[in-house]
């Protein structure tokens, strides 16, 4: 496996992800806030959620990173459009299955059953976070893909 | 029996788990309820569906007459008394809000009847329909002594202590001694597995809620008067507040009709901006901080697809609101139709959202609350939005479906929306170019509206630019701290809009004249409320104290209070019960208490 070029395009290509989601919600594409949405499982306080949630999704990005390395290296392929496709696939997955498991475990995320003693902040995403605007499942799939296609461009197969 | 659809607004009870409420009728008939959120179908929806639309009845099945109604002691559990040939008996309706960590269902009703004297008959009856299209049931089956009904995502479970069988759009009787009440639980699972919960557990959920009710309503600060009415007031919005995301609801109702018969019905089952800012500074004065502060993030979260325009209204998860479309075969509210759902003011331009919100971030700022950074940029991206959209003519506060008008209440809160940006800016220390643009704006507003919104010859400020029509909305110059609060121009707009929009006592239509719908309205009750406030804060505080208690006795044992009420029989008008009034009462019991 590439580990060198898992090191480097890792953090090259989380950074871009972050940049395509933030660039999306500047655009009122969106109300998806993953900083936010990842710091306020360590803060209450939205500015410091915003600055330890972009270093949490680097190092989940970084993670991530890992299996397309493996996939690459397993299939003996690696293209922009194999990552593209591992990212839509990833997108998916994240959007149908963790993201709406994610008020089950945030302290800060109400569920859609928190009642009026609830001191939450964050209002579940729902399926495909789509609680956060119609188009939130598009942005996120469009800004995986740019991720595995980073990864796809960039990664050998070793 | 009271024919249902005759059956007054005024007279229903609301309860709700801060996810959906329902409507119980004096009859104890569940007319109105929607699941799994305020704005999903009715499952129960004879209030404006007519007998097709479902219901959800337990009472007495002798004749009976109701002595008593009210609410448990700073709680959201409903009681009605009900006499029956020297007998009695009561039914105590409530919804549980907190279900989170334990096993229980997402919804779940209580309603527990219980007699005193001799052997009372009651009668269940459980009607559900399910989608606007009134469909019974695709399944019915018994569990555990529980009667299962679903259709698509819906299921429901009722079960009941008494030993009998419970069955789906057939009346049951049952027998309730006084050592023996009844309990009948309604569980409700949206796209889940339904938890079938036995009626003790539910009783003791229940009588759990209260006691949380209760201390919640032990810490608000009320001042030295008019308690009950703002407990109740505040209890309400709560019950109004959609818990998971914080989006605070109009009304729980859709198309309940602004005249008897009429077909001004209207779809208020979403959340308005404007209804959110007055409730954070309702929250704000009884020192619901939290609660507050919950307001307006929602506002906010809401609001970023959009900005730096701010959308009139939203769904309970901030999307767009559907089209408005009015449903077929829907009889409405004593033949009051259309029925609609989804509401046409979606797109509307109006000016004076944005004022509400910055005033209601500045009543945060001035509490010492930290604006974040985020809440910062928005509140700037509006201000600068209102230095480029200030001059358009706009729908108004009243959402007016003719043709735009340069309105003088929007206006004025374009004004009031510069000032409070310019007092956040100043508190935080803030310098840029753009405070100068900002208040080169607030400069020109009030010029202009000094000059072109106030009409000499009637001596108030108009409706709109170049119109002799007035506006109650106008009332609500006193805060603004547009003028001072003695200015004869402020004194003598409060008298001429009692003089021209009285409509007896303390009630005041909102406008007068063509707007471009079909019909009349009744007197609009947040003005009544606005109108107190205004006379309290221009040294008229006898007349403004009396008039107050006037309104009180209109919200009769219960508290609640609709969007209008007909002048002449008293009777509430349009969708019930009203966020707008109750923060109004709020803000108007606020202002005699200091």
């Amino acid at each position: 496996m590439d580990w060198s070029g898992w090191a480097t395009f890792g953090v090259v290509a989380t950074v871009i992800l972050t940049a395509v989601l933030v660039a999306a919600q500047l655009a009122g594409l969106t109300r998806l806030d993953i900083p936010m949405m990842l710091g306020t499982l360590l803060t209450g306080d939205p500015d410091r959620a915003r600055f330890f949630g972009f270093f949490l999704h680097l190092v989940m990005g970084q993670f991530f990173a890992l299996f397309y390395a493996a996939g690459f290296a397993e299939l003996g392929v690696a293209s922009w459009w194999l990552g593209a496709g591992f990212g839509v696939a990833h997108a998916a997955v994240a959007g149908a299955v963790l993201v709406p498991l994610l008020p089950t475990i945030h302290p800060r995320m109400a569920t859609e059953r928190a009642g009026p003693t609830s001191k939450t902040i964050l209002e579940p995403p729902g399926l495909l976070a789509l609680n956060y605007g119609w188009s939130t499942p598009l942005v996120t799939l469009a800004a995986h893909a740019v991720y595995g296609a980073i990864l796809g461009l960039f990664l050998q197969v070793r | 029996m009271i024919s249902n659809r005759r059956i007054p607004i005024g007279d229903y009870g609301l309860i709700g788990d801060t996810r959906t409420a329902a409507l119980v009728a004096i009859d104890g008939s569940i007319d109105w309820m929607c699941l799994p959120r305020f704005d999903s179908p009715p499952v129960f929806g004879r209030l404006v569906g007519g007998e097709e639309a479902g219901r959800f009845v337990v009472g007495p099945d002798e004749p009976a007459t109701v002595v008593a109604r009210g609410y448990r002691q700073d709680t959201a559990t409903l009681e009605t008394t009900w006499t029956v040939d020297g007998a009695s008996i009561t039914l105590a309706d409530s919804m549980v809000g907190e279900v989170t960590e334990s096993m229980l269902p997402d919804s779940m009703l209580v309603r527990r009847i219980t007699g005193q004297g001799r052997p009372i008959r009651i009668r269940v009856e459980i009607s559900p329909r399910f989608g606007y299209d009134r469909r019974p049931a695709r399944r019915v089956r018994r569990q555990n002594g529980s009667l299962i009904i679903d259709h698509g995502g819906i299921a429901l479970a009722f079960t009941s202590d008494a030993a009998v069988q419970l069955t789906p759009d057939r009346p049951t009787i049952l027998e309730v001694t006084p050592d023996r009440p009844v309990t009948v639980v309604m569980s409700a699972a949206h796209r889940g597995p339904l938890l079938l919960v036995p009626p003790s557990v539910a009783v003791e959920k229940a009588e759990r809620d209260e006691i949380r009710w209760q201390r919640w309503a032990d810490t608000l600060i009320t001042g030295p008067h008019h308690r009950q009415a703002m407990v109740r007031s505040l209890i309400t919005l709560q019950l109004l507040t959609y818990s998971p995301s914080g989006a605070p609801v109009a009304a729980p109702t859709t198309s309940l009709p602004e005249t008897v018969g009429g077909s001004r019905n209207w779809d208020y089952r979403y959340a308005w901006p404007r209804d959110a800012s007055l409730g954070i500074s309702a929250l704000l004065a009884a020192g619901k901080d939290r609660e507050a502060l919950g307001f307006l993030a929602w506002l906010l979260h809401a609001s970023r697809l959009d900005r730096p325009r701010l959308p009139a209204i939203f769904t309970l998860h901030g999307r767009p609101v559907p089209h408005e479309r009015a449903l077929k075969g829907w009889p409405g509210y004593a033949d009051s139709t259309p029925v609609r759902v989804g509401n046409g003011a979606r797109t509307q331009h109006q000016l004076d959202g944005y004022g509400w919100v910055l005033e209601a971030a500045w009543q945060l700022t001035r509490r010492s609350h930290h604006l974040d950074s985020e809440t910062w940029r928005t509140i700037r991206a509006f201000a600068d939005h209102i230095t480029r959209t200030w001059m358009e003519p706009d729908a108004g506060i009243w959402e007016r479906r003719d043709a735009p008008r340069h309105h003088v209440h929007s206006k004025l809160m374009a004004w009031l929306a510069l000032d409070r940006a310019i007092r956040i800016a100043e508190k935080r220390g803030w310098s840029s170019r753009q405070l100068t643009v900002w208040r080169g704006s607030r400069k020109l507003l009030r010029e202009e509206i000094s000059v072109r919104g106030f009409d000499p010859d009637i001596g108030s400020y108009t409706a709109a630019y170049g119109s002799d029509d007035l506006d109650a909305a106008v009332l609500l110059l006193t805060w603004t701290g547009f003028e001072p609060r003695d200015s004869p121009r402020i004194v003598s707009s409060i008298e001429a809009i009692r003089n021209r929009l009285g409509a007896g006592g303390p009630l005041l239509y909102r406008y007068r004249g063509q707007d471009g719908l079909l019909g009349n309205e009744g007197a609009f009750l947040p003005c009544s409320f606005w109108l107190v406030q205004a006379l309290a804060q221009t040294d008229q505080r006898a007349q403004a104290e009396t008039l107050f208690e006037e309104l009180l006795e209109y919200g009769g044992q219960l508290g609640l209070y609709g969007e209008e009420m007909d002048p002449n029989t008293h009777q509430y008008l349009g969708n019930f019960p009203q966020a707008l009034t109750h923060s109004a009462l709020l803000q108007a019991a606020t202002t005699l208490n200091h």
